[in-house]
């Protein structure tokens, strides 16, 4: 009983060794989607090319589709911005722009000069669809699937690796 | 060349501590007694060897090397002298030399001031020591050499301090937490040393207390400096944020808290041998594994420390080894016959029993809460919580109220028979006296009484009249018995203002946030506060938007100034908050973001009291280090 | 001299409970009476005291999620002024302090706020440190005299 008692102090700190060396190995800093699996937001915005074109959550109607979080101060975007017009050009599904917090002007500039890969973009100047989404930041892509629910969210820039590895199984359902 | 010679020296410094580690031990313990060699010798010469590196390192950073990787990412030309002396600390790789340099320091004032006889003893502690350092030697050397070079091609300019390091408590606190952690590596030792030869509890317990008590000291300084930096560096006026890099500093402090009181007892009545020797390898192991939280990356902090996946492997298997070691050497010891000192439930030793258990457990459920984060998504497959101040304030508030209670009679109780508890009635009367006049002098100055402070203003009472012990019945004049125990009067005495200065802060604290344009003025509170200008300053490496915001609240206008600072090499932007010191309240106003032309946010606060948790937490820090230099005079 | 006369003071009021509980009812129905608020130049205007320190609290409780070292309170960036502006506005609207978390909670997740809710997951944590006290309190009594 006693030899039990004076192990004891060993035996709990080798086993918080054993899980702190199991919290190194791999540390995703992604913030979880609270929104996984519910129906997109509701949401009442003008649309970056026309804002007096009133957008709703009814106009997003091509399913599925990616919706990207882009802006014109977020040099993230840029780096993704050839591999979202690579998905449109091979049409493997359709983008929805959600232009956060940007300057209009440059926005549509940008667009010009480097190609449009959105169906059309939301203009959301305030953050309010972004904060319905749960947006922390830009770039953000989600995954709606064809019945209109959230399947997948990434955070950061968007490729080839991470098309195939968060996204392209939820196009194949 | 100087790098090199730093660097060079370095691995001299880690060679030598590898035979400080080892040879003493075999002298002693395979008897090679031709090994044996002067242990006094050793600790200076590794002592001299870890400051001459150090003050190369210092040396790169005056002289704008930036080939040096560590100081090109640190400094920059235009950084102010005396900042680009603290960054040689500012930063992880440079804070570890600093570290060590504390250890050797520690090391020295042990070997020097330990009068035993035992010298066995004293050269198995110090190689324990020299272990230690030489694996953080090792540790520094391979994942964090601060003197790598970025050769052939060496940058011109450096990327510059982190602005919201450029800042005079920030290069003050950085030395005194490393010193108050490393301080912990000397009961440490002891411990381990005292497990192998099975000493007698009272002999050890009483080589280790002043070490102790001193770490303890620099910690509570540390941990004060660093709580008041975030206070006005931060701009938003908290004081204590429960971030993964406080608790890391509280956990070892608590333990070291309780650490000392048990070796009170163990010195004094021969008991609680095996607890102390467990408290001071747990002491050391959290002062270990709070730097393993911070600089591994697991946990998201307000200090991001360069991360770096192998410096969390290499600090966990330091860890690992040392604190594992220990506990396995001390579950195989068989420690004989303990000696049995009877007590009673209301003697002095159960309070210190009640005291350490009251700490410990609260240092647990700290640890647990602090990395709890991490488990609840390995246990629900990636959902994310946060467990933050509100929760740390829950937990903490029952064993404050506890600790508090016990600690206004601790004092009263005394050595094994059953204290009379004659006392208390009296207690409770003096205590209720404070307790109304203090809230009396609240309601005299801030018109506005508050129920939530009512208990921790009442601990405070409690705690100061248990502490000050003014009327009761004694041979010795007041101030004699006071004089002789000064330490622990003002370390309690610390205890009971910082806890007013807690509670009146947490709800007599007013903030507000304003829009106004210059010569705006709006009432806030029983002030009247005027926007009187904004200016353009040029600072020695930043642009800064200076805006003086005046307080006037009909007797006294002060006028206060916030800046918004844009570095130049970084672009990084920082709020310098203005503050109004004062005894009594803060007047606190950080400038926010410029809505128009001329229109300003502002936020501005009023905090109570706030100066008494640092007072406090200064004269615990006081009264810990005259306890520990008292041990010295002792012997 | 000057302790005696905190003495004779305090003895005073201690001599005398109805005067100071009166004194301490008076005091707290100031606290409670509801200010005159003045909110011209207030970044976030409120016509109720309860509503603007219920706004303040929840600043200090809610988690930035892009600096994630902060609070909103102390955070200027874009996301947490925008999450400020949503919070200003649910507040307005009336809604409790618990509605307001959950709306957050919906769209952030658990992350948002820094007080971790009671759960089967987090029983451990919130429930673990006064089990654990009262467990070894316990066995320190039992045992008093034996191990230790």
């Amino acid at each position: 009983m006693k030899k039990i008692i004076d192990a004891l102090p060993l035996v709990v700190f080798a086993s918080l060794i054993i899980v702190l060396f199991s919290f190194l190995s791999d540390k995703d800093d992604q913030l979880e989607t609270a929104l996984i699996d519910s129906s997109f937001p509701d949401f009442n915005l003008g649309s970056l090319s026309d804002e007096s074109r009133l957008l709703t959550k009814r106009d997003i109607i091509k399913l599925p589709a990616l919706i990207n979080v882009w802006a014109t101060w977020c040099i993230a975007c840029r780096v993704e911005h050839p591999f979202l017009m690579k998905l449109k050009e091979e049409s493997r599904l359709t983008i929805y722009g959600l232009n956060y917090k940007d300057n209009k002007f440059k926005a549509l500039e940008l667009l010009e000069r480097d190609g449009n890969p959105f169906e059309f973009s939301i203009y959301d100047f305030e953050g309010r669809l972004a904060i319905d989404l749960g947006v922390y930041g830009a770039p953000e892509t989600f995954f709606i699937d064809k019945n209109g629910l959230i399947r997948e969210r990434h955070v950061g820039v968007i490729d080839e690796r991470v098309w195939e590895e968060k996204f392209s199984k939820y196009l194949n359902e | 060349m100087i790098p090199e010679f730093g660097h060079l020296i370095l691995i001299v410094h880690l060679v030598l501590s590898l035979l400080g580690g080892t040879l003493p031990l075999l002298a002693v313990y395979a008897n090679y007694r031709s090994l044996e060699i002067s242990i006094k010798k050793l600790s200076v010469t590794l002592f001299l060897l870890i400051t001459i590196s150090f003050l190369s390192l210092i040396y790169s950073f005056l002289v704008d090397d930036f080939s040096v990787a560590y100081v090109a990412q640190n400094s920059n030309i235009n950084l102010p002298v005396y900042y680009k002396l603290a960054a040689t600390w500012g930063a992880h790789e440079g804070s570890l030399v600093l570290w060590i340099l504390a250890m050797n320091a520690w090391l020295i004032g042990f070997i020097f001031f330990t009068h035993s006889k035992d010298k066995d003893f004293l050269a198995t502690v110090f190689s324990i020591s020299c272990q230690v350092i030489f694996a953080f030697s090792l540790f520094t050397l391979f994942t964090s050499n601060p003197f790598e070079r970025i050769l052939p091609i060496p940058p011109l300019n450096g990327d510059d301090l982190n602005p919201s390091l450029q800042d005079f408590a920030f290069t003050v606190h950085p030395p005194l937490l490393y010193f108050g952690y490393s301080g912990l590596l000397i009961p440490f030792a002891i411990a381990v040393a005292a497990i192998l030869f099975k000493k007698d509890t009272r002999e050890w317990a009483s080589y280790s207390r002043p070490w102790t008590l001193l770490s303890c000291s620099f910690l509570t300084l540390g941990i004060a400096l660093g709580s008041w930096w975030a206070y006005y560096e931060l701009g938003w006026g908290g004081w204590w944020f429960w971030d993964p890099v406080e608790n890391a500093a509280f956990v070892p402090w608590l333990l070291s808290v309780a650490l000392f009181h048990s070796l009170i007892t163990s010195q004094n009545r021969g008991v609680f041998g095996k607890w102390s020797i467990l408290l001071s390898i747990f002491a050391f192991a959290t002062s270990l594994l709070g730097t393993f939280l911070v600089r591994s990356g697991i946990l998201t902090s307000v200090h991001a420390f360069a991360l770096d996946p192998e410096r969390g492997i290499f600090l966990l298997a330091i860890l690992a080894f040392f604190v594992i070691g220990s506990l396995f050497i001390y579950s195989i010891t068989d420690f004989g016959h303990v000696e049995e000192n009877k007590y009673e439930l209301t003697s002095k030793e159960f309070g210190f029993l009640l005291n350490n258990l009251l700490l410990v457990v609260l240092a647990i459920s700290i640890l647990f809460g602090t990395i709890f984060p991490l488990i609840y998504e390995a246990f629900t497959g990636g959902k994310q919580i946060s467990v933050g101040a509100p929760y740390f304030e829950i937990i903490l508030f029952p064993f404050a109220l506890a600790l508090g209670l016990l600690q206004g009679v601790a004092l009263y109780l005394s050595w094994g028979q059953s204290s009379s508890f004659s006392f208390l009635p009296r207690l409770l009367i003096e205590s209720l006296s404070i307790f109304s006049l203090i809230i009396l002098i609240l309601f005299v100055l801030f018109d506005n009484l508050y129920l939530g402070s009512f208990a921790t203003i009442f601990l405070a009472s409690w705690i100061l009249v248990g502490t000050l012990q003014m009327t009761k019945k004694r041979n010795l004049s007041y101030w004699n018995f006071l004089r002789k125990r000064l330490a622990v009067t003002f370390a309690h005495a610390g205890m009971a203002i910082l806890i007013i200065g807690v509670g009146v802060v947490s709800s007599y604290s007013l903030e507000k946030e304003i829009i106004l344009s210059p010569g705006d003025s709006t009432e806030f509170s029983d002030q009247t506060i005027n926007f009187q200008s904004i200016d353009d300053l040029l600072g020695p490496n930043y642009t800064s938007k200076s805006a003086v915001v005046s307080f006037d609240d009909g007797s006294e206008l002060s006028n206060i100034v916030t800046e918004k600072r844009t570095y130049l090499p970084s672009g990084q932007i920082t709020t310098e908050a203005g503050i109004q010191a004062d005894l009594f309240k803060d007047l606190y106003v950080s400038i926010g973001d410029n809505l128009q032309s001329n229109i300003w946010s502002f936020k501005i606060q009023i905090k109570p009291f706030i100066r008494w948790i640092w007072l406090g937490a200064l004269l615990i820090a006081i009264g810990s280090f005259l306890a520990g230099v008292k041990q010295f005079k002792r012997r | 001299m000057k302790e005696c006369g905190k003495k004779n003071f305090l003895n005073i009021l201690m001599n005398k409970p109805i005067l100071f509980l009166l004194f301490i009812i008076f005091s707290l129905q100031v606290s409670v009476e509801e200010g005159q608020v003045n909110f011209d130049n207030d970044a976030y205007p409120f016509t109720s005291e309860i509503k603007e320190s219920l706004f303040y609290s929840l600043l200090n409780e809610l988690r930035c999620p892009k600096c994630q070292s902060s609070n909103l309170a102390g955070s200027n960036s874009p996301i947490s002024n925008d999450l400020k502006r949503e919070v200003y506005e649910l507040v307005v609207e009336g809604k409790s302090s618990k509605q307001i978390k959950d709306h957050l909670v919906d769209r952030y997740g658990n992350f948002i706020i820094y007080n971790p809710p009671i759960e089967p997951a987090t029983y451990a944590l919130w429930f673990g440190p006064f089990i654990l006290i009262l467990l070894s309190a316990l066995v320190i009594i039992l045992v008093r005299k034996r191990i230790i």
